[in-house]
């Protein structure tokens, strides 16, 4: 009822106005030309320029040319942009999946009552606030093959050593650990409010139907908190899809083109060959990319999302 | 289907005591009634039968087994709780049938059992909706569904009709009986209700302040209830006290009414100390001459009865009258008390004489 008398208002206020226009105009356009500026200037802009770049051969110091699709007849045949969409896709897998797993089981550590647990609980959320170049300098030390602490410690359980990041098979594992290692803190506090916003009683009920403690997980828990984990991986998978610093600062795509993302092949093609008119025809479909992701997203999010779903 | 017994359980939350020490038998198949006011421990108790709360001391056993440290799911006992606890992301349907899905019931057998609890409970056309879709008296119902499709040793009941209707009400509670008669299980029903505990029950546990006062039939609890307390908490409208003494034979008021003893009260050992008579309002008599004079002080008629307050000298006394009678604000009217349905209690302990 609510919903129905607020649209009624909304179109009524929409009608009011429709008869006004005509004495509004003059006086509105000082109002809203600012903003129209701003958001030209900064968002449609750039991607009309990108757009534009990218249907010309555009050599940074050289003369361009239109050149129609080319760039990005020249990109479907890439094998090496293939080999980055493969890698970027393998990145944001494992690290969605990963932060995703730990961070639901810390979330689920940290919801239990235990000593010093707002204490633990704020170092372990420390990672999220170090910044990604600083990060990448302390993994690259502890990644290290013969000086760093990992292979150490791997040492005394027999495995190893690794060569890490420094080896085209594991590098991307590795590069994922550190991912892994800066995010997870993040699922668990989006995990952890969703597991506060769950009702207790219905536990009581499970616990007469029979249900074990897998069983309240499994049936009461998971369900209750999935609309939180849905946001945790939209915001993980967006973020780790564009994920540039880390990689970059430790690998630049290598070995080889080993840990090359789109980002980072983007970001070579127009910087270290200064191919402006391909690495935009690259960034156009990467976009595109990150758009149609989102949209799966957000289409799987609304049907995971128990309290807003409407009888059917 | 199993008896329950409880013995000397105690529950205290901190430093605040809520159950003092409570026995209670019940044997196979019974049907007990738990009444008493608001924050008396019903649902505390209820909750340590169910295994939710931990027992401070005592004892609680359910057929030949001691039950008090077995977690709730081996207990075997379906509840209704008071504020349902039902499932926010599941279905009705899905609800009721948990229980089953968990025992690995199969699929045609589930639907079957939902489906017959449904239609008791007259949920047929809301099974795909989820509680929040539903009224609070819906929603109640549900949690009554969720426990009338298992088959367990006992059912606990915490005020399970109290959002319904009146009508639903009297109609649900048919239902309980009839079911309870038919398949016998041993079942603990905690209510506000009077008249449900009075039809329903074989026995009625009074609990006041976390102690028990009276165990009993329901016509025991009217007839003799064992001391001011559950006199004035059982029956509707509430009995009148009357403080008096025994004097010559007779009891007199402290404001000076005269009411003749019960046939039974032996005079001789009544006297010297004060005490209270009970006598509930239905059992007042509206005559013409040579009653107790009372002016008319409220009156409140329903059609099948009506129901009068008099004040009679400084005492004031209720009445229940079954018949037609053309009473008005500030008449005068006389009544007559049946000597052999007073109830005479001693004023300073409380207890039945
Ligand atoms: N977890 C708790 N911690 C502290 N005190 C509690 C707790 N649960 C219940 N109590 C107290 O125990 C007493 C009994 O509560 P209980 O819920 O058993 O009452 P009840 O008889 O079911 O009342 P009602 O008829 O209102 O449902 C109350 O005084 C309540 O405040
Ligand atoms: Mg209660």
């Amino acid at each position: 009822m609510v919903s129905v008398s607020m649209e009624n208002t909304s179109a009524g206020t929409r009608g009011a106005k429709r008869s006004k226009p005509a004495r509004l105009a003059p006086n509105y356009w000082p109002f809203v030309i600012p903003a129209l500026v701003v958001i030209s200037a900064v968002i449609v802009f750039p991607w009309v320029f990108t757009l534009w770049m990218s249907a010309h051969r555009w050599t940074l110091g050289q003369e361009q040319s239109f050149i129609g699709l080319e760039n990005y007849i020249r990109l479907a045949g890439d094998g090496r942009f293939w080999e980055s969409l493969w890698h970027t896709l393998i990145y944001t897998v494992l690290s969605v999946v990963a932060p995703l797993f730990l961070g639901t089981l810390a979330a689920l550590v940290f919801d239990a009552e235990f000593p010093m647990r707002g204490f633990l609980r704020g170092v372990f959320v420390m990672p999220m606030m170090a910044t990604p170049v600083a990060i990448a300098l302390v993994w690259t030390m502890m990644f290290h093959p013969q000086l760093g602490v990992l292979n150490y410690l791997l040492s005394f359980i027999g495995i190893g050593p690794l060569e890490w990041i420094y080896n085209q098979s594991t590098v991307i594992p590795s590069l994922v650990l550190v991912e892994t290692w800066q995010w997870t803190p993040l699922v668990m506090l989006i995990v952890l409010g969703g597991l506060a916003a769950v009702p207790r009683e219905p536990y009581e009920s499970a616990e007469i139907d029979g249900a074990n403690a897998w069983q309240k997980f499994r049936y009461l828990t998971m369900p209750m908190i999935a609309p939180f984990l849905m946001i945790a991986v939209i915001i993980r998978s967006i973020d780790a899809v564009k994920s540039f610093d880390i990689i970059y600062a430790m690998t630049q795509g290598g070995p080889g083109t080993a840990s090359e993302t789109i980002n980072i092949y983007l970001y070579n093609t127009s910087f270290a060959y200064y191919d402006i008119g391909y690495g935009s025809a690259m960034a156009v479909v990467f976009f595109i990319a990150i758009i149609a992701l989102s949209f799966v997203l957000l289409m799987v999010r609304q049907r995971a999302n128990w309290s807003e779903m409407e009888e059917r | 289907m199993a008896p329950v017994n409880i013995s000397n359980v105690q529950k205290r939350f901190g430093a605040v005591n809520v159950i003092h020490g409570i026995d209670i038998d019940i044997k196979d198949g019974e049907f007990v009634a738990l009444v008493g006011p608001s924050g008396c421990g019903k649902s505390t108790l209820l909750r340590m039968i169910a295994g939710l709360e931990e027992l401070t001391d005592g004892e609680i056993r359910i057929g030949a087994r001691e039950v008090s440290n077995l977690p709730a799911r081996d207990r075997d006992i379906a509840m209704v709780f008071q504020n349902y606890a039902l499932y926010p992301h599941m279905t009705v349907k899905d609800n009721m049938g948990f229980a089953l899905k968990l025992k690995k019931v199969s699929a045609e057998e589930t639907k079957v059992k939902v489906d017959r609890a449904a239609s008791i409970l007259g949920l047929e056309s809301l099974m795909d909706r989820y509680p929040r879709q539903l009224s609070g008296g819906q929603r109640q119902r549900v949690a009554m569904g969720r426990a009338l499709v298992r088959d367990p040793q006992v059912f606990l009941f915490d005020e399970p009709l109290s959002n319904l209707d009146a009508k639903l009400r009297v109609q649900m509670r048919g239902e309980i009986k009839a079911l309870h008669q038919r398949i016998g299980t041993t079942t603990i029903y905690v209510t506000h209700d009077q008249v449900e505990a009075m039809t329903m029950a074989d026995k009625i546990v009074v609990l006041h302040d976390g102690v028990i006062e009276q165990v009993g039939a329901p016509l025991d609890l009217y007839d003799r209830p064992a001391n001011l307390f559950v006199a004035g908490f059982i029956g509707s409208p509430a009995m009148n006290f009357i403080h008096g003494r025994v004097e010559e034979g007779v009891f007199r008021t402290l404001n000076g009414l005269t009411l003749p003893l019960p046939a039974a009260a032996n005079p001789a050992t009544l006297g010297g100390r004060e005490l209270v008579c009970g006598i509930r309002p239905e059992h007042i008599r509206a005559v013409t001459s040579g009653g107790i004079e009372g002016r008319v002080e409220l009156v409140e008629g329903t059609g099948s009865e009506i129901y009068a307050k008099l004040a009679c000298r400084g005492d004031e006394i209720a009445c229940l009258f079954r018949e037609r009678l053309d009473v008005r604000f500030g008449d005068t009217i006389q009544i007559a008390i049946d000597p052999d349905s007073m109830h005479l209690f001693d004023a300073e302990t409380g207890r039945r004489l």
